[in-house]
């Protein structure tokens, strides 16, 4: 009787004392978008710099894509365990702030080298590219340099884009042609009709397809051609310039207001918004980086050909029309 | 000896009942003739336990064989076909007559027994779909011999069989009966089976079994 | 006893009970997960309604379906035809490579068949070195979608079909054979009886996997005009967070779809014959063994030569890399762990439900037992995986703890419609031709299923598990709104290589899961073919 006493005493002890140890480091829980987290994304390394410091344990929960991670912390509202969400966009913004899940960071962020001036007070960027079509140069030695061009081409141009309703770059193409026409888009997308080869789900399934030569041109960011030039030597790629200017997409990461670790998230925006964490980004988000590098911006970065014009178009106007322009992109393209 | 008394019976639609009375013996073998589509078959299921009377009675001696689910009646069948599971072996087949609780080698050792009383001591393990026809029903008959109920009944069992198969099997059946004191009910409308078996001979006609 | 029992059964309450619980329990299931979505639709505002044109997606997904049904009939009658006659060294192999097809991830294929078909394929290339001129067909829109899915369903008919053919008694051959029937009355009179009966079910099985296809649909279909519910669904829960209306075309769909199993189950009659005969060595000679061979080359080249091209762009200087990776052999261990409970899982259903419909005679139970089994064909799979989130969320279960269970159940439900497909008709043609003899002899349930069925059905359930096995090794389901970076798969991994500008490293995986696949397909129906010999 006693030894057995002493044994659930102990198994008691054991068991109190292993989440009460978890308990001494806190846990700081990160909604990301899963190519952000996996072993070739940005997340390892910003885990592993952040815990340096942070005496705490980031954990990245994720789910497939930007939209999917929002969707997720709409179901969840004030109940979920996450303490930030990391990978929203410009396109998505207005929507998420709209849930009021979102709480001020708080942080001073006139350090930053954006496209445009930075005054959100919800939301932190932390990467952002252009969209543009990739192409090979060369197959293709002298690409279209604007959508007009684009059109005027024969029908067996191709190119592959995204469907705006399930993927980021498929809605920030939605956007560049209606920031660039504005009324004259639905021209634009029925002269874009007969050379589109498929409108895929995803990014990765249109940038296959490109890459198995299926289509001349695929809807990318303007960083895309550094992936090659970096990770496999392979210059080939470039991204066309279009005259009418380019969208662009900046990715951005936000406190949700019930958590209750709000000085430790703000802690980690400051970190991602650091030189240290900065440096991470461009080769495994293959993004630009939010700070000017300087030197320590890969080659392949600098190189790249950054757009003359950049176009915007304002959050709320987005919020209100974005649903409206890709059901009229769709029918275009019908 | 098994009674029949006023067996009535009638598929949907049908005017004029069947209507049965029959006295079969044990030991020997007792025969119905009849046309093709006479209801020689409905009689067997009747017995069987899978079609249901409307009236009459049914009885081995003295138990009611009515109220019994046809797994329970004291009655082995042996079909025309489909009478063994073909992707089995045949000692396999022959071994479901057996209860399952059986000690597997004293199962095998009855099995081989029973296959050897119907003479097929080679075959136990050649799966039943290779099997001729006449081997099937000999086989079938060594599964009905380890069953040992009391009651067996015969569905034009020889119909598939060559004249000496026929003959051979046609013995196996007359002598297992006497031997095992079997009430052996045989529905063919061969007539030179039921000359060669029976002793008792019924002929269905109009729906009623006339002794002959 | 009850007068309106069926005598020429055996009675079986156990199993109908058994049958009758995995059905309710699939209803139950698929109601909770309804339900839970309404629940939290009613706690979010209403957004902007998705503008959907239901009639014109039903339309057009019913176009394809249809077309896709009747052609995938069409090649898989061709295909177990051809392969029921010829024997050559290898046969095995071809018809455990056809039987992958249907497992094999949707995008592999799509994938597969663009490099043989795709403007940059070997296809074209070939054409360019013979005449110097690009092929000229394009494989997206409708056509390529019906390609996509003729060999992953045409594949799948065949399979089923050859069994039914291969199941024909030798004696009935034999009787064909002495009457020198000509092929085609040989097919006529002895195999088309064979099959017919299969064939409202299977078609019933094609119709729903085309109407609910999406990754195919998605990649090869060439733009929203070729587009199915399932999209529509995905896009009103993804893009325009649209609860109420996806509730509303997923039951639209879910509608569509129970109405075509129930029609197909009134439709199929019980199996004329059981499992597989022996002895059948009666091959066709001249045009129709010449015309055997060509459906078989001409199949092996439509349906093999996409696998064998996942094979070749895998096996390339990247499989290295990635099969140095720790993660990949991770996620392989994970998979194989998923595949393995959920293959059992649905082996386990699929017999408990193959068991109560041969238990009973009365079609509408027959109905009822079955008809769930096909849920997870009708219910869209973001429907599920939202679902299933909020249920377990409402249960108070961290998701990604409850992960890897749900996987293993949405992946088990997955599979049931193949395997109750497979393993029925065995079961049903027991009880149909042998079940006054059973009652007969008085063999008992547990009985009746060791020593009688199971000997009949161990390899089909062979085939059940490498199906199951091989569905989970592929499916990225229900597993995206639940995951966490400890908890990978295969397929997860492959996906997240392709966004990761990885194509190689996507293609090796890509490749690995194909061979994997094919291993189960060879190696698991000969397993359990062994353990076929049960006492008696």
């Amino acid at each position: 009787m006693v030894n057995l006493s002493r044994l659930a005493l102990a198994v008691g002890l054991v068991a109190a004392a292993l989440p009460a140890a978890a308990e001494e480091v806190p846990m700081l829980r990160v909604f990301t978008y899963d190519s952000f987290a996996t072993e070739w994304g940005p997340g390892p390394a910003l885990k592993a710099g952040f815990e340096e410091d942070c005496d705490c344990i980031v954990e990245f929960t994720t789910a497939d894509d930007a939209i999917s991670t929002l969707r997720r912390v709409q179901l969840e509202g004030e109940t979920t365990e996450a303490d930030l969400v990391v990978g929203l966009d410009t396109a998505i913004a207005g929507e998420a702030r709209a849930t009021g899940l979102f709480a001020p960071h708080g942080l001073e962020l006139d350090h930053l080298d954006l496209p445009y001036p930075w005054t959100d007070p919800l939301f932190v960027p932390f990467d952002y590219g252009y969209f543009a079509y990739v192409y090979n140069t060369e197959e293709l030695p002298d690409p279209p340099a604007s959508f007009e061009e684009l059109i005027a081409l024969p029908d067996d141009f191709k190119i592959v884009i995204q469907d705006p309703r399930s993927s980021t770059p498929g809605l920030g193409h939605v956007l560049w042609i209606e920031a660039a026409y504005g009324d004259r888009s639905s021209e634009i997308w029925e002269g874009l009709a007969p050379h589109v080869l498929t409108v895929t789900r995803g990014w990765s399934e249109a940038y296959n397809l490109f890459l198995s030569g299926e289509a001349d041109m695929v809807l990318s960011y303007t960083t895309s051609p550094a992936y090659h030039a970096i990770a496999e030597d392979d210059d080939r790629y470039a991204a066309a310039s279009f005259e009418e200017g380019h969208v662009a997409q900046i990715e951005v990461a936000g406190i949700l207001a019930s958590s209750d670790k709000q000085a430790l998230a703000r802690d980690f925006l400051a970190y991602l918004t650091s030189v240290e964490a900065q440096k991470i980004i461009p080769t495994t988000n293959w993004m630009y980086p939010v700070i000017d590098l300087e030197d320590e911006l890969p080659a392949a970065f600098a190189e790249l050909p950054k757009p003359e014009t950049v176009l915007s178009i304002d959050e709320e106007a987005i919020t209100a029309n974005s649903r409206d322009w890709a059901a009229a992109a769709l029918a275009a393209l019908r | 000896m098994l009674v029949l008394d006023r067996v009535t019976f009638a598929y949907p639609g049908q005017s004029v009942p069947y209507d049965f009375s029959l006295q079969a013996e044990p030991g020997e073998v007792t025969a119905v003739t009849g046309a093709s589509g006479s209801g020689k078959s409905t009689l067997l299921d009747l017995i069987a336990g899978f079609l249901l009377p409307s009236a009459g009675s049914i009885r081995l001696g003295d138990t009611d064989l009515l109220p019994l689910p046809p797994e329970a009646r004291p009655v082995s069948v042996l079909f025309q076909s489909e009478t063994l599971f073909d992707h089995l072996s045949a000692a396999h087949n022959v071994a479901l007559g057996l209860p399952s609780r059986l000690p597997r080698r004293k199962a095998a050792e009855q099995v081989r027994q029973a296959l050897a009383e119907v003479g097929l001591p080679e075959l136990g393990e050649q799966p039943a779909a290779t099997l001729s026809g006449g081997q099937k029903q000999r086989v079938a008959l060594a599964r009905t011999l380890l069953r040992a109920r009391p009651v067996l009944l015969l569905d034009e069992p020889f119909s598939a069989l060559d004249d000496e198969t026929r003959g051979t099997t046609r013995n196996l059946v007359k002598s297992l009966t006497e031997q095992q004191n079997w009430v052996t009910l045989l529905v063919s409308h061969h007539s030179e089976d039921v000359a060669a078996m029976a002793r008792r001979r019924y002929h269905n006609t109009e729906n009623r079994l006339l002794l002959s | 006893m009850p007068p309106s029992a069926n005598l020429n059964l055996p009675s079986r309450p156990l199993r109908l009970l058994g049958g009758a619980g995995i059905a309710i329990g699939i209803a139950a299931v698929v109601a909770l997960v309804f339900w839970s979505i309404i629940v939290a639709a009613a706690d979010e505002p209403v957004s902007a309604r998705s503008p959907v044109d239901i009639p014109h997606l039903l339309r057009m997904t019913s176009i394809q379906a249809g077309l896709t049904t009747i052609l995938s009939i069409a090649v898989g009658i061709a295909l177990a035809w051809a392969l029921n006659r010829l024997r050559f060294p290898g046969r095995s192999l071809v018809v455990g490579l056809f039987a992958a097809a249907i497992v094999t991830p949707g995008l592999v294929v799509a994938f597969g068949l663009l490099s043989v078909w795709g403007r940059a394929g070997w296809a074209s290339q070939l054409a360019i070195l013979l005449t110097g001129e690009p092929l000229g067909v394009s494989i997206f829109g409708l056509g390529g979608i019906l390609a996509a899915h003729v060999i992953l369903d045409g594949a799948l008919a065949a399979r089923i079909l050859l069994a039914r053919l291969d199941a024909i008694p030798a004696a009935r051959l034999k009787t064909g054979q002495s009457l020198e029937l000509s092929p085609w009355q040989r097919f006529r009179i002895i195999d088309w009886p064979a099959i017919s009966g299969t064939i409202p079910g299977l078609a019933a099985l094609i119709f729903l996997l085309a109407f609910t296809s999406f990754p195919i649909v998605l990649l090869l279909g060439g733009g929203p005009a070729n587009q199915t519910l399932e999209v529509a669904i995905y896009a009103a829960v993804r893009l325009d967070f649209d609860l109420y209306g996806a509730v509303l075309l997923a039951l639209v769909q879910v509608t569509v779809c129970a109405a075509i199993v129930l029609a197909a189950s009134a439709l199929t009659p019980v199996p004329p014959s059981l499992g597989p005969s022996q002895g059948q060595k009666w091959g066709d000679r001249g045009a129709a063994h010449l015309l055997q061979w060509s459906v078989l080359l001409l199949a092996l080249a439509a349906f093999a030569l996409p696998l064998l091209s996942v094979l070749i762009n895998g096996f390339g200087e990247a499989l290295w890399s990635v099969v140095a990776r720790q993660s990949f052999w991770q996620a392989t261990g994970t998979s194989l762990l998923l595949a393995t409970l959920s293959a059992a899982l649905a082996l386990v259903l699929a017999l408990g439900v193959a068991q109560a419909r041969a238990a009973t005679a009365r079609p509408l139970l027959r109905t009822g037992i079955g008809a769930p089994s096909y849920a997870y064909l009708a219910v869209p799979s973001v429907v599920l995986a939202l679902g299933f989130f909020l249920l377990v969320r409402s249960f108070g279960i961290n998701p990604a703890h409850a992960a890897p269970f749900v996987v293993v159940l949405a992946n088990a439900l997955l599979a049931l419609p193949f395997a109750v497909a497979t393993l029925a008709p065995p079961f049903d043609a027991i009880s149909h031709s042998r079940g006054r003899l059973i009652r007969s002899l008085g063999i008992s349930g547990r009985r009746q299923f060791l020593s009688v069925e199971w000997p009949l059905v161990a390899p089909e359930a062979g085939v059940v598990v490498a199906l199951s096995f091989c569905f989970s090794l592929g499916d990225l389901g229900v597993i995206s709104l639940f995951g966490t970076q400890d908890f990978t798969t295969l397929p997860l991994l492959m996906v997240r290589s392709l966004g990761s500008y990885r194509t190689n490293d996507a293609a090796a995986i890509a490749a690995l899961m194909l061979v994997l696949t094919l291993l189960a397909f060879v190696l698991l129906p000969r397993l359990f073919s062994r353990f076929a010999d049960a006492r008696p």
